[in-house]
């Protein structure tokens, strides 16, 4: 029992840097629903890890979209943002950013950490491939 | 000696002094209890290659989902990050 104990806390660590900072944040708020998906896969050899946030009400939703400072009310809303301050618009530049995605119908936002351009690329050829279906 | 080390001599001493009276009362003990470990290993072994099954199975399309609610599956929230990439 012990040594299950012993095991149990050594793990946790792990699962915890598993999680982003960025899911953190959002994960401790009570009108927010926040998922991390790691590892989603774009193509066969390109994966990226993604958070998830969602507003459980419209409050929360205007909440999140003064702190990212999103306009408009429909549609959706994507750029590149810094990787600890996602509200900051950024060109890429080669460094680790998040693509950010908002859609106002489903009080959504999805962040896409990008660590390279082969990640970038296949963000946006996945964007691309899927549209065309 | 400490006597953190004397108290764990002691519980040595008396646990090794119940096996030797045990065997020697019940001489099927030793065989019941090769077998009772025998058994938790094998039942390790299996809950070990189910796990490893059931990684093996999982949707390819993500690796691992942390989320902070209960209710929406791994494999909705995959999809989820899929549907918000193509509006």
């Amino acid at each position: 029992m012990k040594r299950l104990l012993v095991i149990l806390m050594l793990l946790l660590p792990v699962v915890t840097i598993a999680q982003s900072e960025l899911y953190k944040r959002y994960a401790s708020r009570e009108d927010l629903t926040v998922a991390q998906v790691n590892g989603f896969k774009l193509n066969e050899s390109v994966r990226v890890n993604v958070v998830l946030v969602v507003a459980d009400n419209e409050a929360a939703w205007n909440r999140l979209k003064e702190e990212l400072d999103i306009r408009g009310e429909e549609g959706v809303n994507s750029w590149l943002g810094e990787l600890k301050q996602p509200v900051k618009r950024v060109k890429w530049n080669g460094k680790t950013l998040l693509r950010v995605i908002a859609s106002h119908a489903r009080r959504t936002i999805g962040f896409y950490r990008i660590d390279n351009e082969e990640q970038y690329d296949a963000l946006l050829d996945y964007q691309l491939n899927k549209m065309k279906k | 000696m400490t006597e953190n080390e004397f108290d764990k001599l002691w519980q040595q001493a008396e646990v090794e002094s119940y096996s030797q009276r045990l065997a020697a009362e019940y001489p099927g003990w030793r065989r019941k209890q090769q077998r009772t470990i025998g058994m938790v290993t094998a039942s390790l072994a299996v809950v070990a290659l189910l796990v490893l099954v059931a990684q093996l199975q999982q949707p390819q399309d993500f690796e691992k989902v942390y989320c902070n609610r209960v209710g929406t599956t791994d494999a909705q929230w995959a999809s989820l990050a899929a549907e918000i990439l193509m509006e």
